[in-house]
């Protein structure tokens, strides 16, 4: 697209205070130096001061979608803030269309009191648009969000989803050149999420979208590309698939091991491997994997039971292989170690990163020999990122292709 | 035609794409229908929300204003105001000058936390943040038309009459802009120390006991002295000897205090301007 973009970031930087009187002192500071029209002296960092965000630069033209995932703290809520004006930035510049539609945390500016039709006309006001304009699609939000006779209740006796849903309606009827989208997609039912993604879809063409989101499926779906932020710098600018797995790897770092249980029978030693026997730290998604595990004990134990527990980065259990549970009957012998191998015919969870537990267990499951958290990391990739945990790759045929006529005889 | 766009840069946001004079000035005058409307859209919620989920409702704004007028007829019947001739019953003269009072003391006081109990829209909608200033000055100007009102029938009920009205009101101006240029100081001012805001109180209590507004003061007195330095005894004083007696004493020093007021709007306005910012990521 020959287009010029209609948000363009160069060396965007943005530093904040640690400490309230640290943000006092510097803000009477600055804003003396501003009214005397001094310039400000933004590029260094003064005692108590860091860089939320540093050095960023992307363009995003017409019917892109930019995507940015990063841990907590990364930056992202700053940059989209940055990107509406509502805050400076210190350093750098951002040049962005004039209309600019923002659906973060939709709703603000709702005064409780006032009812849902009254709020619209407040906030559609707030948001930028005239009496008429928002007379006009006044029906439109009304039927988006869904609220009916509602509508004439002061907006404090909403529901927390009714109350999104009215701030989405008004918010999306902006018209915007430029759609700024924070975790909103979060919020809200099935039904109301659909629509959203169908709102998005709609407005996707028309205008350049900022998208902030956890959720790696919604990032995966609507994101042309990915700005992966980490500690307020860019670590990744490219393709979703390979953002998502830089995103993952990003917590690799941060995993702590630690171990509990009585220690008599310990795991030394837990590896990946793949088909071909190779040690890895990820994989296809649907493809085999294998973990094998060194296991020592200082006495004989009949029957143990070992047990691997995988876990999303949301800390969610998410799937686990039992020895016991697939009937495997193991025995320790006393100073002795033994390898072992659990292979998994078609690992299938959801495209993410995973770590895992691997635990030593008596035969009823209720002793614990050895628990050992965080042992290993495991990246399953793949080309999308799915919304449920797992990923079934099921044999898919079409078994009839009626017509419509034979529909309708029937 | 070229796309609008908006340049952020340490140093302000700059517009760009605007063709000509003529679209710039397109553009202005749109923006500035824009802001109005969503000053009263804002004043609106305001005062419709604050008398919501109350029995008396709406009432409530004449209910104080009521309360005042009939403490001041109390103190009078009961003899207790004897603060020297002032050429009217005391009750009009005190009535006036709290009407013009509440101008200033109300808008101020709105103005003053308007920034921080919008501080969650501030922080997530890019709007003409100026407007929270304007519709909280302006509950000013309805509390005065309010007093107005009673004092009016304050006037009628003592068997006095106004003398040029309409002049007086006109003279309210230098006052309402007054009010606006510190309203503008202190919204910004106050959010960034919280203490003002809390001592405002105190303060606008203080000195409506130093400017000689519910009584006259005695010329050469050490009061008298401090208040020749004092633009709203000149901005209050001015427009209500000409309601009272159709004449004012002090017009050199009241077009001097308009004069003021005007340049300290000048001023009010840009801290503005460059400070918000500066203010929404410190709210």
């Amino acid at each position: 697209m020959s287009e010029e973009p209609l948000i363009s970031v160069e060396r965007l930087g943005k530093k904040f205070g640690k400490s309230l009187k640290h943000n006092m002192l510097y803000g009477v500071a600055d804003l003396t130096r501003d009214f005397l029209g001094q310039s400000r002296r933004g590029a260094t960092l003064r005692e108590g001061e860091f860089w939320s965000l540093e050095d960023i630069n992307f363009q995003v033209r017409r019917g892109e979608c930019l995507g940015i995932i990063g841990p907590n703290g990364a930056g992202k809520s700053t940059l989209l803030k940055l990107l509406n004006g509502i805050i400076a930035p210190d350093q750098g510049r951002v040049e962005i269309a004039h209309r600019v539609g923002a659906l973060i945390e939709v709703g603000a500016g709702f005064h409780p009191m006032l009812t849902g039709r009254e709020n619209i006309f407040v906030n559609g006001a707030i948001l930028g648009m005239s009496k008429e304009e928002i007379g006009k699609k006044f029906d439109a939000i009304v039927d988006f969000a869904d609220i009916g006779a509602f509508i004439d209740s002061p907006v404090k006796h909403y529901s927390s989803g009714m109350y999104v849903r009215l701030g989405f309606a008004i918010a999306a009827q902006v018209e915007p050149d430029v759609l700024l989208i924070d975790e909103v997609l979060a919020v809200g039912d099935a039904g109301f999420r659909s629509k959203c993604y169908n709102c998005i879809g709609h407005l996707a063409s028309r205008c350049a979208i900022v998208f902030v989101s956890h959720a790696m499926a919604a990032i995966s779906r609507l994101s042309t590309r990915v700005l992966v932020l980490d500690h307020g710098r860019a670590v990744f600018h490219g393709q979703p698939p390979e953002a998502i797995s830089c995103y993952h790897r990003l917590f690799d770092a941060r995993v702590q091991p630690s171990r509990q249980g009585l220690g008599t029978a310990r795991i030394h030693s837990v590896e990946f491997i793949d088909a071909s026997g190779r040690k890895v730290r990820s994989i296809r998604q649907g493809q085999p994997l294998g973990v094998r595990l060194a296991v020592y004990s200082q006495v004989a134990i009949t029957n143990v039971c070992l047990d691997l527990v995988f876990v999303s980065l949301a800390d969610e259990v998410v799937a686990e292989c039992n020895s016991q549970l697939s009937g495997m009957s193991i025995d320790l012998m006393a100073n002795r170690e033994i390898q072992v191998l659990a292979l998994i015919d078609s690992f299938s969870l959801n495209a993410g990163d995973y770590r895992l537990s691997a635990l030593v267990l008596s035969a009823d499951m209720v002793t614990h020999y050895d628990w050992q958290k965080d042992v290993a990391s495991l990246e399953v990739c793949a080309d999308r990122v799915g919304v449920a945990g797992q990923q079934y790759r099921a044999q898919w045929t079409i078994e009839e292709r009626a017509s419509m006529d034979s529909k309708e005889a029937r | 035609m070229t796309l609008r766009k908006v340049i952020y840069t340490p140093d302000g946001a700059l517009v760009t794409g605007e063709g000509g004079r003529l679209d710039r000035l397109r553009s202005v005058s749109e923006r500035f229908a824009r802001t109005s409307e969503l000053v009263w859209c804002l004043f609106i919620r305001d005062f419709s929300g604050r008398y919501r989920q109350s029995i008396l409702g709406i009432a409530w704004a004449l209910i104080l204003p009521l309360a005042t007028v009939g403490v001041f007829l109390l103190m009078n019947r009961s003899g207790l105001v004897t603060l020297g001739e002032v050429g009217v019953p005391y009750p009009v003269y005190a009535m006036t000058g709290l009407t013009y009072w509440t101008l200033f003391a109300t808008g101020v006081s709105a103005c003053a936390s308007c920034l921080i109990n919008a501080s969650s829209m501030l922080a997530k909608i890019n709007f003409t943040r100026s407007a929270l200033v304007f519709s909280a000055a302006a509950q000013g100007g309805v509390e005065f038309l309010i007093r107005g009102l009673l004092t009016g029938a304050v006037f009628v009920s003592f068997g006095s009459t106004p003398h040029s009205l309409a002049l007086a009101l006109l003279c309210t101006l230098p006052l309402f802009l007054f009010t606006l240029a510190v309203g503008f100081i202190l919204a910004i001012v106050g959010s960034l120390l919280r203490d003002i805001i809390n001592a405002l109180g105190t303060l606008l209590a203080g000195l409506l006991i130093l400017t000689p507004i519910l009584y006259p003061v005695a010329a050469g007195s050490p009061l008298a002295t401090l208040n020749t330095y004092n633009p709203i005894n000149y901005l209050i004083g001015f427009p209500r000897e000409l309601i009272l007696y159709g004449t004012a004493s002090m017009l050199a020093a009241f077009l001097a205090s308009a004069t003021f007021s005007v340049l300290l709007l000048l001023v009010g306005w840009r801290l503005f301007c460059v400070a918000q910012t500066r203010v929404v990521e410190r709210i």
